[in-house]
């Protein structure tokens, strides 16, 4: 039992093992939390019942919901917020924001040159498979240029803090990132419930995104155009991250529009108005590569626009992230970004890499199959947390299954070390008190030409369920407001 | 002697419901390329929309249609005129020295430009197990092997036009072995592939003229890559060379890439699309 003279964290239990971000090894809090620690202390559990229970309605209230896939039904759900914030301190913080945006700048060099030159392949430093049995990979792409050669212009990095006290970085999703209108939402809601802490840090702001994200989107404007016409394309209400989508829209104040909002004429892009056709000129889309055009990829695709691509290729529009981009996004390309990193900007990597075991590769795949309780089983073509095994967890039964499921597809699957994520104290619901539960940080990088911003803060992911580690929204993960403090 | 070539493409789509809104993508105008000296084109429909020219994601030229008008039934006729050039496909630099050629397409360079002609794709999809049903005989050139294997793959399938569909794979295809000219060319595609060839799907018009299999429909063939050589035709459906009476449109890795229309329509019925293909030639005086 530690810090019986705060009544909040009376019943705390500390497992001396895990890194928490709050208290150290001897159980003494850190000085960047103590101010917080005081101040939180001041309230009984009883106060931070009620609070938390108005923080829930009132996003239930704003109908800032998503929506969890299942084979037999879909739920929408509130994302559970959190009202204890974590804090990272000026030091750490320029670590994780120099590292996202060399991980970012690499990525989009990679991008350039495997739908160009190919040179990190030819020169033997990554497989060619990476593009060659990747679906993500579009032949279409090739010899396109970007318009101000982005590719990645919205980059979601998934960060942990390992045992060690060090970052690492899990996963670098370059698709449709999401999550971003919820670290916003969520320092509304902790500015709404406790005002007061506030006063006490300089923290940096989060509700700059959406002014940066238009400024940088402006900036990748096709040619020849002198004010863009942005607009966020969605693929409708029932998408999980609608809300999302809408936010975006409102808050850069452009429109939000479905694929049967637009049309292609001539190649160029219009929205339909009132007032008649409007040109577009760059749309951040949410829409999967798959299913922007039908008449150029999946032909059933009904959330997309005729002809989008066509227009694309022609340099009529820029679409943000730029189709192909998700190449980039599969799990297996995450394993060489050491070597990406020092190829294309001669630097060493900032953040580390979990060491990853292809199973593609014979004597990586027998060191997996025996070692399977000690590492975590991953598919590289899935997102949202789905398909992952964590070998401890597994039964003796269950063990047998994944390692068939392995063998009947190598390429497939990679395996890490099981990263025992950092813990950071969250209000439990049902037992009405604080426990530590395991966090992780995805943070939210904008590139534009020559000109990139991290968001000071990010989405702080939350396992809710005792000892989990996989924090993923769909997988009923909760989020904290995160403070970067200023220096 | 050169020829000059008349097309005529039709494509009648009718519908069971009315239809408020269409687009689609014809991708049926002949490619201009060394051989192919393109004339005129003159495109119509029964209902007469707005009609453009684009270029797709592979960079070959297609018609588009938006149609806004409500309609039950659209016919659409394009008409081609082109001179051919005579080809005689074995004129190339034969291979002068075999073991130069394999080395090369061992090379990693090699496997890199032509990655998307050399990998597998849905429609060309084979089990492992089946990648045995021809090997390259290493001792012969890669033409003569193409040409065995062009052969291999007549024999193989049987021509029926009632046994496949446009969605037929591969696969399918290699346990009825029945099927028409996109079987044949799959077929083909998959098997120089699984033995480091590059190969190409090509779609395009065959001149009926001397009674091949071509059915009065669009026609597919194949394209392999041979070093020192480039890209030469082979159309499996008739155990031929491509040549003269090989009218190219485009190519891409399978029928997928190539498929003559696309369509979005916006309708609640079920539809119906009848193509027909006529080609006339005349010699260039």
């Amino acid at each position: 039992m530690v810090n019986l003279e705060n009544q909040i964290f009376s019943s705390y239990k500390r497992n001396p093992v895990l890194f928490d971000e709050i208290f150290d090894k001897n159980g003494q809090v850190k000085d960047v939390y103590s101010k917080l620690f005081t101040l939180y202390g001041e309230h009984s559990i009883k106060d931070y019942v009620n609070l938390n229970e108005k923080a829930k309605s009132s996003f239930f209230n704003q109908g800032i919901t998503f929506q969890v896939y299942d084979k037999k039904k879909t739920e929408e759900k509130i994302f559970p917020f959190d009202l204890f914030p974590r804090i990272i301190p000026p030091e750490e913080w320029n670590i994780i924001e120099s590292g996202a945006i060399q991980r970012s700048r690499a990525l989009n060099l990679f991008l350039w040159d495997i739908y160009h030159d190919k040179k990190i392949i030819r020169q033997g430093i990554v497989p060619m498979d990476l593009i060659s049995s990747s679906a993500n990979y579009l032949d279409q792409m090739n010899k396109v240029d970007p318009p101000g050669g982005i590719y990645n212009h919205i980059s979601g990095t998934d960060i942990i803090k390992h045992t060690d006290g060090q970052y690492y970085v899990l996963e670098d999703n370059i698709r449709c990132p999401s999550g971003v209108s919820y670290v916003i939402c969520n320092r509304t809601a902790l500015k709404r419930a406790l005002f007061g802490v506030f006063n006490h840090y300089k923290t940096y702001s989060v509700t700059n995104y959406a002014e940066n994200l238009l400024d940088l989107l402006e900036t990748v404007k096709p040619k020849g155009v002198d004010i863009p016409n942005v607009v966020v394309i969605t693929p409708g209400m029932f998408n999980s991250a609608f809300y999302e989508h809408s936010y975006l829209a409102k808050t850069m104040g452009v429109e939000l529009v479905e694929g049967r909002d637009l049309f292609v004429e001539n190649d160029f892009v219009y929205m339909k108005t009132i007032q008649g056709p409007q040109k577009v000129d760059v749309i951040y889309r949410r829409i999967d590569d798959a299913f922007i055009d039908p008449l150029e990829f999946k032909p059933d695709s009904s959330l997309g626009v005729p002809g989008l691509f066509a227009a694309y290729k022609k340099g009529n529009v820029t679409l943000a992230n730029a189709p192909g981009t998700g190449v980039a996004d599969d799990k297996a390309v995450y394993t060489y970004m050491p070597e990406i990193i020092r190829y294309y900007l001669n630097e060493e990597p900032i953040l580390n890499n979990v060491h990853t075991y292809h199973c593609s590769r014979p004597k990586e795949l027998k060191y997996v199959l025996e070692h399977i309780e000690t590492l975590v089983i991953k598919p590289v073509d899935e997102a949202g947390g789905y398909g992952i095994s964590i070998g401890n967890r597994l039964s003796k039964k269950e063990i047998e299954v994944v390692k068939a499921q392995i063998l009947l597809n190598p390429r497939k699957y990679v395996a890490q070390p099981i990263m025992s994520l950092s813990v950071h104290p969250t209000y439990i619901d049902k037992t009405e008190s604080f426990e530590q539960r395991h966090v992780d940080l995805r943070t939210f990088t904008v590139l534009g030409k020559d000109k990139e911003f991290v968001l000071k803060g990010g989405l702080t992911r939350v396992a809710l369920k005792r000892g989990n580690l996989i924090v993923n929204s769909s997988q009923g993960g909760g989020s904290k407001d995160t403070w970067v403090l200023k220096t | 002697m050169p020829l000059e070539y008349f097309i005529t493409y039709k494509a009648e789509n009718t519908y069971e419901e009315p239809v408020h809104e269409a687009y689609w993508q014809f991708l049926v105008i002949p490619e201009e390329n060394e051989s192919q000296q393109f004339i005129g084109i003159d495109f119509n429909s029964s209902i007469n929309p707005k009609f453009e020219f684009s270029i797709n994601g592979y960079g070959f030229k297609t018609i588009r249609v938006h149609m806004k008008q409500k309609f039950e039934q659209i016919a659409f006729e394009a008409r081609f005129r082109l001179i051919k050039k005579e080809i005689n496909p074995f004129d190339f630099t034969p291979e002068a020295d075999k073991s130069k050629s394999i080395e090369k397409i061992q090379g990693l360079n090699f496997k890199v430009d032509y990655e998307a002609f050399l990998k597998t794709t849905p429609y060309t999809y084979i089990p492992y197990t089946k990648n045995i049903l021809f090997e390259f005989d290493w001792g012969n050139s890669i033409f003569d092997n193409l040409i065995a294997l062009n052969s291999y793959t007549y024999r193989y399938i049987q021509f029926n036009t009632k046994a496949t569909d446009v969605h037929t794979t591969l696969n399918e295809v290699l346990d009825i072995h029945q099927g028409v000219c996109q079987d044949f060319t799959h077929l083909f595609c998959a098997l120089a592939r699984t033995n480091g060839i590059p190969a190409r799907y090509v779609s395009g018009y065959l001149h009926q003229g001397n009674g091949y299999f071509g059915d009065l429909q669009m026609h597919a063939w194949a394209e392999a890559y041979i070093p020192y050589a480039g890209w030469i035709g082979f159309d499996p459906t008739n155990d031929i060379l491509a040549a003269t009476n090989h009218i190219k449109v485009a190519h891409g890795k399978d029928y997928s890439d190539c498929s003559p229309l696309k369509g979005v329509v916006y309708t609640s019925g079920k539809n119906q699309t009848v193509h027909s293909v006529q080609v006339n030639s005349q010699d260039q005086q």
